[in-house]
């Protein structure tokens, strides 16, 4: 799961590569994968699947369909599908996600929780039941 | 009609060979027109925009970059671009150094660019625009201490390296992701310890606190910053060879 190409592969069309030596400051959205190795601060939200780098480091909000951590976060993090924390990441914040993988050596130090679908998906169904036997 | 604006530089003698070959070339495949040196004229956007306005089909830079973008700077943002939007092409055939923008539009030199004018292969692309300037190809500048302003966010770099703004590539062996299609700016910024930035915008503003670093388009034209520059989609008719670097 953690093989360091099958990660990249993925990303070698990203809609927004962000190199080492670069610093973001502010609110970066956007629709496609997104890469970074360098520094990020504010927030930082795509529709598609975030890679973070080995030697990222970043402190802000991150709110992605998948996401894979090699590098430092401070800020939480709210994975719509999954998440993979890798061996070298540091994550210092509340996770939400919705599948999960955690190599050794990968430190995360806050709460986790599951983005519960299912639940959101019953009780919607359970409310359409009681509208309709109304009447 | 065709109208060709050949470029001053071209008045110097070691271009006489060349350009009568053109000529030779070009009345061969009847494609002769009108003649416009440019090193006699002192107002070009005038004359060009008079040409335009006596109903020139197609206006031919004859030149370099620079001839292309005075060309394009004479027409765009004038009264009379939404003429030439509807009547005139714009094609260019290619002297001497400085040569991207044909190159691109892969024409890659004067045999090649008159059978390309025959041809008449045309292509309708985005025009890069940095203050009031355009651009066809790119504009770069010196990443160290250049900051990119972009909707909420800035990107800056502490490296030494390149900013590299893309509308057009211009080698073949650029490894650079461009489409002059989109209506977006590909912004690549390269240091020199090899790690590489990538993103897109339709609009940025780009400083730098050195007054002495420049924003250089199409390699021809130094600009100060802070600037803004932009893009305006599918804004140009252009007679294109089969090779050009684009789809």
């Amino acid at each position: 799961m953690f093989s360091k190409d099958s990660k990249l592969d993925k990303f070698k069309d990203a809609e927004t590569i962000i190199g080492a030596s670069i610093k973001v400051k502010g609110n970066f959205q956007g629709q496609g994968d997104i890469v970074v190795e360098g520094t990020l601060e504010g927030s930082l939200k795509t529709d598609s699947s975030i890679f973070i780098g080995d030697q990222a480091k970043i402190i802000a909000n991150i709110e992605s369909k998948d996401c894979i951590v090699n590098g430092e976060i401070h800020g939480n993090l709210k994975i719509k599908n999954y998440l993979a924390i890798g061996a070298t990441a540091k994550i210092y914040g509340d996770i939400q996600y919705n599948e999960l993988s955690i190599e050794k050596g990968g430190i995360v130090s806050g709460q986790l929780s599951v983005i519960d679908d299912h639940k959101k998906m019953e009780k919607n169904k359970d409310e359409k039941k009681e509208s309709s036997s109304e009447i | 009609m065709h109208v060709y604006i050949y470029d001053d530089y071209l008045d110097k003698g070691r271009y006489n060979k060349t350009i009568n070959r053109i000529e030779i070339r070009l009345t061969d495949l009847g494609l002769n027109g009108k003649i416009i040196r440019l090193g006699g004229i002192k107002n070009i956007k005038g004359t060009i925009q008079n040409e335009i306005k006596l109903g020139a089909k197609t206006i031919v830079a004859v030149g370099n970059n620079q001839t292309v973008n005075k060309i394009i700077s004479a027409i765009i943002d004038t009264d009379i671009y939404s003429d030439f939007q509807k009547k005139t092409l714009l094609g260019i055939i290619p002297i001497g150094d400085d040569n991207s923008i044909a190159e691109s539009f892969g024409i890659k030199n004067e045999k090649d660019a008159c059978n390309i004018l025959l041809a008449r292969r045309i292509e309708k692309i985005d025009l890069g625009r940095a203050g009031n300037y355009y651009f066809l190809n790119n504009a770069t500048i010196q990443s160290q201490g250049s900051v990119i302003d972009i909707n909420n966010f800035s990107i800056e770099s502490a490296e030494k390296g390149e900013i590299k703004i893309v509308n057009l590539l211009n080698s073949k062996h650029d490894d650079l992701r461009s489409n002059p299609h989109d209506g977006l700016l590909d912004i690549y910024i390269r240091t020199k310890k090899r790690d590489e930035t990538y993103l897109t915008a339709k609009k940025i503003i780009l400083k730098n606190s050195n007054p002495d670093i420049k924003l250089l388009i199409d390699g021809v034209m130094e600009l100060d910053t802070p600037i803004e520059l932009g893009i305006i989609k599918n804004h140009i008719n252009i007679i294109v060879g089969k090779e050009r670097l684009f789809e």
